[in-house]
């Protein structure tokens, strides 16, 4: 059976904490950075909350599983981009709690996101 | 040579996104394509589940996976942290879900993806 590795993009564009759509797709990045495949993470829409810096979802009872994307550059997912239009469209600082997030316009957004083989949005 | 297509079912067995899922499958095995597996993710479990019972003249989702099980022996994974906080097992004692399930882990969803030279979310 022919095994070749895939680059997957995640894309994330629900906010945190009323549904488990980030918790579940960080579960699927983790796993694809176990198994060494090429992962990037893609946030627009209400997904861009995920990386906004001093939340706390212990208020409303959730773990905060935010803090387990320190985890990522440990599995070799170096690849986070963010649709700078969205942030704008909220008014958010670029006030993120990791480091290596790279802000992009729709543009370039959609050109790296077209550039992986197996995309999965959450 | 045939191409291959892997499917992720991120939806419950009432959504029409699911009937898709189901729709696209047929075709694509229509087509001789290699259906590689399904994988079930999220809400996508709970089709899994025996408890079911869907309204007698709505479309009948597990008789359909059913079918597609028994005609092309399609391997149908269920991931096993979204089953379990779902309700679903497969302990022999306890199964509620159908046995032309597996439950897997997203390791599974890793190999399904580097089998197939597409993978599909609806």
């Amino acid at each position: 059976m022919t095994t070749k590795t895939k680059s997957l993009a995640i894309l994330n564009s629900t906010a945190p904490f009323s549904k488990t759509n980030g918790k579940d797709a960080l579960d699927i990045a983790l796993i694809f950075g176990s198994y060494e495949q090429p992962t990037s993470l893609f946030f627009q829409a209400d997904g861009v909350w995920q990386l906004i810096d001093n939340q706390n979802p212990e208020a409303i009872k959730v773990k905060n599983y935010l803090k387990t994307f320190s985890a990522l550059e440990f599995y070799d997912i170096e690849n986070i981009y963010i649709c700078r239009n969205s942030l704008k469209e909220r008014k958010l600082a670029e006030n993120f709690h990791i480091d290596n997030v790279q802000i992009l316009n729709a543009e370039d957004f959609s050109e790296k996101l077209s550039q992986h083989q197996v995309i999965l949005r959450f | 040579m045939k191409q291959k297509l892997a499917v992720v079912v991120t939806t419950p067995p009432f959504s029409n996104l699911t009937a898709t899922a189901i729709a696209y499958i047929e075709a694509a095995l229509e087509e001789e394509i290699t259906v590689v597996g399904v994988f079930f993710y999220q809400k996508g479990v709970l089709n899994a589940s025996k408890h079911l019972v869907l309204a007698s003249d709505e479309f009948q989702v597990i008789e359909q996976w059913k079918k597609l099980y028994i005609t092309h022996n399609l391997p149908l994974h269920l991931c096993v942290t979204a089953a379990q906080k779902r309700g679903l097992s497969d302990e022999s004692e306890v199964s509620n879900i159908h046995d032309f399930f597996t439950i897997s882990g997203l390791g599974e969803l890793v190999e399904l993806s580097n089998m197939a030279d597409r993978v599909v979310q609806l």
